[in-house]
C-alpha cells in the first residue's frame, strides 16, 4: 500500500451526494477543514481508501454561508462541522449533533476569520514589493522599444535618421523639463531641509545615470 | 425501564486527565444515550501560524500536546517539507522514527498506568510510570528534553545520535521489555481486570468501518489499518510491519492491542537502530512555500491517525495549518461504545479509548 495525495474541486451543492458516493465506494472519512480567504472560506473534505488520500476543495464559500451537513452519512463529521461553524461562521444545516455555536468556549466570534494586524501589515508590504517588481518590469519593457528604435535608425537614410533622432531628443528634453518643473513645484511646498535632501538625491541619481550612459 | 435521567460526567472527574464533558442519558443503571462535549481548553494555536514563520511554528506545533509532542512536530515538518519539495536525508528519517516510536512507548506506558490506576491497581500504575521514566531518560540523554524534545526541524533533525548512544538505547529498551512483559502478563491474565473489560463497550468491525475509527481503538475492532504500513520515511525500510489487531472490539481488546504495540515499537527501534545510514542529519532549507501550494499528510500518533494540512502564500508565513487529531475522529465511536453500557463501566470505556482532548482542541 502506497501513500498518495491529491486535491480536486468540489461543487458546493455536491457535498452531500459526494459523501454518500464515497461511503458507498468504501472510502473512509478523514476530516473537514476551512481556510479563510478575504470575504469567504475554502472548505476541504478529505477521504481515504487504501493509502489514497483525496482532498476535495469547495472554493469560496461565502462568509455566513451554508453547506449541507454530511454527519448523517459520516456521524464523526459532527466534530469538524461544529468546529468550522464556531471558528469560521459557516452553517451546516442537518447536523447530527448540533451545538448551535457552543462547541468551543470562545472570547471572540468566528476568530479564524479575523485578519490580524501583523497579517495585514505583511500583506501590504508584499503588495508594495509586488508593485515595485512590476514597475521595474514595465520600465525594462519601456527600454526595449528604445533599443528597437536605434536598430531602425541604423537601417535608415542617415539624414532622415538624424532628423528623427533630433526630434526624439527634443521630445525627451521636453518631458524631462516638464518632470523637473513638476518636481520643483512639489519641492517648493516642502520643508526646505527635506527639499534640499530630495534635490541632492535627485542630482546624485542624475549623475549616476550620466556616468552609466558614458 | 425506569425514567430517563441525564447525568453529567466531567469535565472534572477522577478518571479524566483532561477536560471532557459527557451528558449521559441513563435509564436505571444503563446508558441509553451520550452527548460528548469538548471546548474547555481551546487555545487557537492554528491561528498562530499567521504570526510565526514556518520554521518558528514547529515550536508551537510541538506544544499542542505534551504526550504527542514528538508526533506533532514530525507531522508538521513532513507536511511543510512536502509543500516545499524538500528531500530529508535518510539518517534524519531514521532518527525521527526512532524518537517517534520511543514517544509511542512512553505514551502507551502512561496510558497503561492510568488504566491500572482506574482498575484499582495502584502499584501497577507506579510500575508503568517507573518504566516510562526510563524512556524519558533516553529522551533527556539524546535530546536534552524529557517531554518537549525540540529535535525535529523542517529539513531534518537538529541532533544526531552516535552508534554508542543507539546501542545504549537498545540496552535500556531490553531492560524495559523484560519488566514490561511481567506487567503485561498480569494485566492480560488477571481475573478482576478481565471482569471489568471483557465484553464491555464492544464495537463491531462494521461499526468501526462505518464510524471511520482510527488507531488502537479501531485496530481492536479488527480494522487492519495503521499509517505506518504505508511505509513512509524509515518505516519503508522495516523488514516487516503488520498492524496489531484484535477481533473482539471490547475494552479488553483495546488494552491488549496497546500492550502489544509497546513491544512492536521496541522491535522497530531495535531494527532501525541497527541500520541507521551514514550521512547528514538535515538539509538547508531556502525559500518559501509557493502561493496557493497545499499539502496534506497523515501520521500514526500513539492514539491513531493524525491528519495535517498546510497552505502557503508565497511568504515565509503559511496561510493555514490544520491538524485533525485521532481523538476528534474517535469521539463518534466513543458515543456508540457508551450506548447500552452500565453506568459503572463508563470510565473504563473512556479510558480504553485514550482520548487526548488537548490535541483535539488545539
Amino acid at each position: 500500500m502506497e501513500f498518495k495525495q491529491g486535491f480536486s474541486p468540489l461543487a458546493p451543492d455536491a457535498v452531500h451526494a459526494e459523501a454518500q458516493r464515497r461511503r458507498d465506494e468504501g472510502w473512509r472519512y478523514v476530516q473537514m477543514l476551512a481556510v479563510n480567504r478575504d470575504e469567504s472560506a475554502d472548505v476541504i473534505y478529505s477521504y481515504m481508501r487504501e493509502g489514497d488520500l483525496e482532498n476535495l476543495v469547495v472554493e469560496a464559500v461565502p462568509r455566513d454561508g451554508a453547506l449541507d451537513s454530511i454527519s448523517d452519512v459520516f456521524l464523526e463529521a459532527f466534530v469538524c462541522e461544529n468546529e468550522i461553524h464556531d471558528l469560521f461562521g459557516i452553517a451546516f444545516p442537518g447536523l447530527a449533533i448540533d451545538f448551535k455555536g457552543n462547541f468551543y468556549r470562545l472570547s471572540t466570534e468566528k476568530p479564524m476569520t479575523i485578519i490580524s494586524p501583523e497579517q495585514l501589515a505583511r500583506r501590504e508590504k508584499e503588495a508594495k514589493a509586488k508593485a515595485a517588481a512590476e514597475a521595474k518590469k514595465a520600465k525594462a519593457a519601456d527600454a526595449a522599444p528604445e533599443a528597437d528604435m536605434e536598430a531602425k535608425l541604423a537601417a535608415m537614410d542617415p539624414e532622415k535618421a538624424a532628423k528623427v533622432r533630433a526630434a526624439m531628443e527634443a521630445k525627451a528634453a521636453k518631458a524631462a523639463a516638464e518632470a523637473n518643473a513638476q518636481m520643483e513645484e512639489k519641492l517648493a511646498g516642502m520643508d526646505p531641509e527635506k527639499a534640499a535632501k530630495v534635490r541632492a538625491a535627485m542630482e546624485a541619481k542624475r549623475a549616476k545615470a550620466a556616468k552609466e550612459a558614458e | 425501564m425506569g425514567k430517563a435521567t441525564v447525568i453529567p460526567f466531567g469535565p472534572q472527574h477522577p478518571v479524566l486527565p483532561e477536560p471532557l464533558h459527557l451528558d449521559l442519558v441513563v435509564e436505571d443503571e444503563t446508558v441509553v444515550d451520550c452527548i460528548p462535549q469538548i471546548g474547555f481548553v481551546h487555545r487557537g494555536l492554528e491561528k498562530l501560524v499567521e504570526t510565526r514563520d514556518y520554521n518558528q511554528f514547529i515550536y508551537v506545533a510541538e506544544r499542542i500536546c505534551g504526550i504527542c509532542a514528538m508526533g506533532h512536530s514530525l507531522g508538521y515538518a513532513e507536511t511543510v517539507e512536502d509543500l516545499m519539495g524538500i528531500e530529508v536525508p535518510r539518517r534524519a528519517q531514521y532518527l525521527r522514527v526512532i524518537w517517534h516510536e520511543l514517544s509511542r512507548v512512553h505514551s502507551h506506558l502512561l496510558w497503561l498506568g492510568l488504566a491500572a490506576d482506574a482498575f484499582g491497581f495502584e502499584s501497577m500504575f507506579m510500575h508503568c510510570w517507573r518504566l516510562r521514566e526510563r524512556v524519558l531518560d533516553i529522551f533527556e540523554k539524546t535530546t536534552g528534553g524529557r517531554v518537549i524534545l525540540s529535535v525535529v526541524s523542517v529539513g531534518g533533525v537538529v541532533r544526531d545520535m552516535d552508534d554508542a548512544t543507539l546501542k545504549w538505547i537498545c540496552e535500556v529498551l531490553d531492560g524495559i521489555k523484560g519488566e514490561y512483559e511481567q506487567i503485561m502478563r498480569t494485566l492480560l491474565t488477571d481475573t478482576s481486570i478481565k471482569n471489568r473489560t471483557v465484553g464491555v463497550g464492544a464495537i463491531s468491525k462494521e461499526e468501526a468501518i462505518s464510524l471511520s475509527m482510527v488507531g488502537p481503538f479501531a485496530r481492536a475492532s479488527a480494522i487492519s489499518y495503521d499509517v505506518r504500513m504505508l511505509g513512509r520515511g524509515a518505516y519503508g525500510d522495516l523488514s516487516d510491519f503488520q498492524p496489531i489487531t484484535d477481533a473482539q472490539g471490547d475494552c479488553y481488546a483495546r488494552v491488549k492491542v496497546r500492550c502489544l504495540e509497546v513491544l512492536q515499537s521496541i522491535e522497530i527501534i531495535r531494527e532501525l537502530a541497527s541500520k541507521v545510514p551514514e550521512g547528514d542529519i538535515a538539509v538547508k532549507v531556502k525559500g518559501s512555500p509557493a502561493a496557493g501550494a497545499q499539502a496534506s499528510n497523515v501520521l500514526e500518533q500513539p492514539r491513531g491517525e493524525c491528519y495535517y494540512y498546510a497552505r502557503g502564500n508565497g511568504s515565509k508565513f503559511l496561510d493555514r495549518m490544520r491538524m485533525r487529531t485521532p481523538t476528534s475522529q474517535n469521539l463518534a465511536g466513543m458515543t456508540v461504545a457508551l450506548k447500552g453500557c452500565d453506568l459503572a463501566d463508563v470510565n473504563m470505556i473512556i479510558l480504553t479509548i485514550d482520548p487526548c482532548i488537548s490535541c483535539t482542541e488545539r
